[in-house]
């Protein structure tokens, strides 16, 4: 079962260091890391830190699209949001059964994967915390801007998972890493393409648009209007997209 | 019990009367002093929850969390003035006082020993010891300015003895900040074990920082004073351990289930039937607020709280019981230990040069309080007040002088 987040009962472990506690029994350490997923002439510790963020970041991801597409006003935005979502429910799976493959526990948090947490978890209560103070279109833009700070990350994380299948000798790890990577490579680089696209097209829309004026329009006019934003999208073509998002 | 599957009572069925919120007070000469524990430490509960909700509240715009952290406040609100308004009019603030350390011994001893983390045990074990010198500290006070007995209000129950000696307590700020538990990793047990004696040192400090005044002599003003600054020590020492990785809405998820936990354990013991029915409602109260945590979560950050929380509630209720035999142990093995940094260590491998000395040289400079109340009491009555049911103090050095028993 896909584990969304660790905890103790799940098996999670860390490594121990002066300022972050953690039981004996859930302690690991760097010999542990090297013994379980040895990879020879790699720095397997590193690798395994590297992995337990890319498996944590794809659990933020999760967790963010889940919430955007719960609050977003447009139902083309929260279609794509909910299958980028459902997407990195499947790069989650794929990662921990890559761990596994490698002799690891997915339910390894690193130092790395701490980072990742915190930045994820801050960038998704950005999109909330702050949200009475602006209007709705704003609103919609923050939460899609979250959508593509992480989708950027994503896909820079799956190319370092590249690089490592890569530099591994060949083998069975090899091949299993080279497979999520070249799996999941093009969804990451679809969704970065698909947000810069779409935020190209909400500036495009709002700044040529004159109803797109806020000042004096009415919640529930504004909401209407956030709808039928990309009503379009069926007919318009990925090159016009990608023209759009280029400008 | 899961409270996730409870269904409580609704948030905004929450809200009673102004007659329902005027409770009678329970006989201070009648209670069982462990009711008189609980009361304590459910209202220093409540007072967290509040403090933490107007916290979150500052941190956020978004109309509907302030609107959900608004109501659950408010009924937070009521719930604290219910428990609080148990303690009658006619219990003086020092004899609450020996309430709220009894609190600290008893409490911090029982999640000592049953906290599965071992680093935590420690913090705990470390602090203990303190809050255990505060009791007999004031219990010689009140012998002292009221010709009483504090063995009136703990009824025996809990040792009244020297701790690690609060004039030894005083440590420079920097020495008082510790790691933290990951939020991964941590036991929930050890999580809601470290929300809850935050809560009740925060408390204490919280009644000593308004108390302090409330006499005309100096040596009670000078003694609060002085045990209010170690109760700020003990909230910083204790909030060092949560793992500032969890979001508000996780953070605000968290205290919900702890309180539930809490209701649910203080109503397994309560003899009490009257005050009974109150953990018992808050308990429903607490689940219903449970439940409108867990839909913000849900909506704002897409997780659900069966992720975060386990199964069903711990097993085993917190309880208030007697832990001599706990006390001497760690009085026995860890009365010397000072902090250095994060660490624990001995008081001989500090340095001479180390803050700590330079913190203490500061502070008790021109005389201690909390070694003046009992030299006062000792010429007044011609005794220390002590109620050492088990022996002697295990530390030599902290016997009474022969001279004064």
């Amino acid at each position: 079962m896909t584990v969304l987040t660790p905890t103790k009962d799940l098996g999670a472990t860390a490594m121990a260091s002066d300022v972050v506690y953690v039981e004996p029994e859930q302690q690991v350490t760097e010999s542990m890391l090297r013994d379980a997923m040895g990879m020879e002439g790699m720095n397997t510790s590193f690798v395994a830190d590297v992995l337990s963020a890319a498996i944590t970041h794809e659990r933020c991801g999760v967790h963010l699209h889940r919430s955007v597409a719960n609050r977003t006003n447009n139902p083309v935005l929260q279609s794509r949001y909910l299958q980028y979502g459902d997407d990195a429910q499947d790069h989650v799976e794929i990662l921990e059964s890559a761990i596994m493959a490698a002799g690891g526990n997915p339910n390894y948090i690193s130092n790395m994967a701490r980072a990742t947490e915190n930045l994820d978890s801050r960038m998704l209560e950005a999109t909330y915390l702050g949200s009475g103070g602006i209007d709705l279109m704003t609103a919609e833009m923050a939460m899609l801007d979250a959508v593509f700070l992480g989708a950027t990350i994503k896909q820079a994380n799956w190319a370092s998972v590249r690089q490592i299948a890569e530099a591994l000798p060949a083998g069975e790890l090899r091949d299993v890493l080279m497979g999520a990577a070249e799996d999941v490579t093009p969804q990451a680089a679809d969704e970065v393409m698909w947000a810069a696209t779409m935020r190209a097209r909400m500036v495009e829309m709002q700044a040529q648009h004159p109803l797109a004026e806020q000042a004096a329009a009415k919640a529930s006019e504004i909401v209407e209007r956030v709808k039928s934003w990309f009503s379009d999208e069926e007919h318009r073509t990925s090159d016009q997209a990608t023209a759009a998002a280029k400008q | 019990m899961n409270p996730l599957e409870e269904p409580g009572i609704p948030v905004e069925d929450q809200f009673r009367n102004w007659s329902e919120l005027n409770v009678d007070p329970y006989d201070k000469m009648e209670v069982d002093p462990y009711t008189r524990t609980r009361v304590i430490l459910m209202n220093g509960i409540e007072v967290e929850s509040i403090i933490f909700s107007h916290q979150f509240a500052r941190h956020t715009d978004n109309l509907e969390i302030k609107r959900a952290l608004a109501t659950s406040r408010r009924v937070d609100a009521q719930q604290q003035k219910v428990v609080n308004g148990l303690n009658p009019g006619d219990q003086t603030p020092l004899e609450t006082t020996i309430g709220y350390e009894q609190v600290a011994v008893d409490l911090t001893a029982w999640l000592a020993r049953h906290e599965p983390d071992p680093m935590l045990k420690q913090a705990l074990d470390f602090a203990l010891l303190e809050d255990f010198d505060h009791l007999y500290r004031y219990a010689n006070l009140y012998e002292l300015l009221d010709g009483k007995n504090a063995t009136d209000l703990t009824d025996h129950l809990t040792e009244i003895t020297p701790g690690r000696p609060t004039i030894v307590e005083h440590r420079h700020p920097a020495d008082e900040v510790r790691g933290h538990y990951n939020t991964f990793t941590v036991d929930p047990l050890s999580r809601m074990h470290v929300m809850t004696i935050i809560a009740a040192e925060q408390q204490t400090m919280n009644f000593y920082m308004n108390h302090g005044t409330d006499w005309i002599e100096p040596i009670a003003r000078g003694l609060y004073a002085e045990i209010a600054l170690i109760e700020e020590q003990h909230v910083t020492h204790y909030e060092s351990l949560l793992d500032p990785l969890d979001s508000w809405l996780k953070q605000l998820v968290f205290h919900e289930y702890n309180e539930a936990y809490l209701y649910w354990s203080m109503l397994q013991k309560e003899e009490d039937r009257r005050i009974k029915a109150i953990w018992e409602l808050h308990l429903n109260m607490e689940i219903g607020q449970l439940h409108a945590a867990c839909d913000l979560l849900r909506r704002f950050e897409g997780v659900d709280p069966e992720e975060i929380l386990p199964p069903e509630l711990p097993d085993t209720p917190v309880t208030f019981e007697p832990n001599k035999q706990y006390v001497r142990e760690v009085l026995a093995s860890q009365v010397d230990l000072r902090a250095d940094g994060l660490r624990y260590v001995p008081v001989d491998e500090l340095g001479s040069d180390h803050r700590y000395f330079r913190y203490q040289e500061t502070v008790n400079a021109g005389g201690v309080p909390s070694e003046q109340v009992i030299e006062a009491d000792r010429s007044a009555s011609g005794h220390e007040f002590r109620d050492e049911t088990e022996g002697e103090n295990p530390i030599v050095d902290l016997r009474e002088p022969v001279a004064t028993k």
